[in-house]
């Protein structure tokens, strides 16, 4: 399952950030609309690393889809930085 | 047999599972369905009340739990890493080029890591991720008063 929102909150001494909710299935449009450009960019650094541009993409994939469920969250007494990835 | 599928089957075998039961075990325990495994974590009723036998199931998070105490302030770190980004994670090992093998093997060997990439095949990897479900380390150092837990859930 590829990630569709990841909660990003900070907090500071001097910044404080409220939590965010960022939705990430809505990058997919974007991404879907410039894949031909990634793709050519995919098969253009494969090619030079020698490596099947297949077995890049499906590496890159699967790390995408597993993803979801990552949870960083570290704290001192005056910050705090929270990611999660939905 | 691995310790898990020997189990329920020893629970099959004892009457304390019936074999439908048994069946939705060994089928939670498949390597393809760890999906559904979490409706078998916990506690798993058995046919007779009085026996009920716990089953342990397929790892899905490396837990790191530090908490320290930094000049009198407490710090925190709190992170959950799926097992399957693991997985997907060792698998970019094989995008690695083979040109840059030499190169690295030397570098780390440099820094007193004898490994050689060549021969680290995905199998091994896969092995080492599913053996990373048994690992539990605990550091309590108290005159720095922290403490580090590392395992999997």
């Amino acid at each position: 399952m590829i990630p569709s929102f990841a909660i990003l909150q900070v907090e500071a001494p001097h910044f404080h950030m409220p939590r965010l909710w960022l939705p990430l299935f809505l990058l997919w449009i974007p991404i879907f609309l410039i894949s031909p450009l990634i793709f050519i960019v995919i098969f253009g650094l494969s090619t030079a690393g020698r490596i099947s541009p297949w077995r890049a993409i499906a590496v890159f994939w699967s790390i995408l889809c597993a993803l979801p469920g990552t949870h960083v969250h570290v704290s001192t007494h005056d910050s705090k930085v929270l990611v999660r990835i939905l | 047999m691995n310790e898990n599928r020997r189990q329920i089957l020893e629970m099959l075998a004892a009457g304390k599972v019936t074999a439908d039961e048994a069946e939705q075990l060994l089928v939670a325990l498949e390597p393809d369905t760890t999906a559904t495994a979490g409706t078998f974590t916990g506690r798993i009723p058995a046919s007779d009340p009085s026996a009920e036998s716990t089953v342990k199931t397929r790892a899905k998070y490396l837990r790191v739990l530090v908490e320290a105490n930094e000049k009198g302030a407490p710090t925190t770190v709190n992170v959950r890493v799926p097992m399957q980004l693991l997985r997907a994670g060792v698998r970019l090992a094989s995008l690695i080029p083979m040109q840059a093998h030499d190169e690295l093997d030397k570098t780390l060997s440099r820094h007193g890591i004898p490994l050689t990439l060549s021969q680290i095949k995905p199998e091994n990897l896969e092995e080492l991720i599913d053996h990373l479900e048994d690992l539990s380390v605990d550091v309590d150092a108290r005159e720095e008063k922290a403490k580090v837990r590392v395992f999997c859930e």
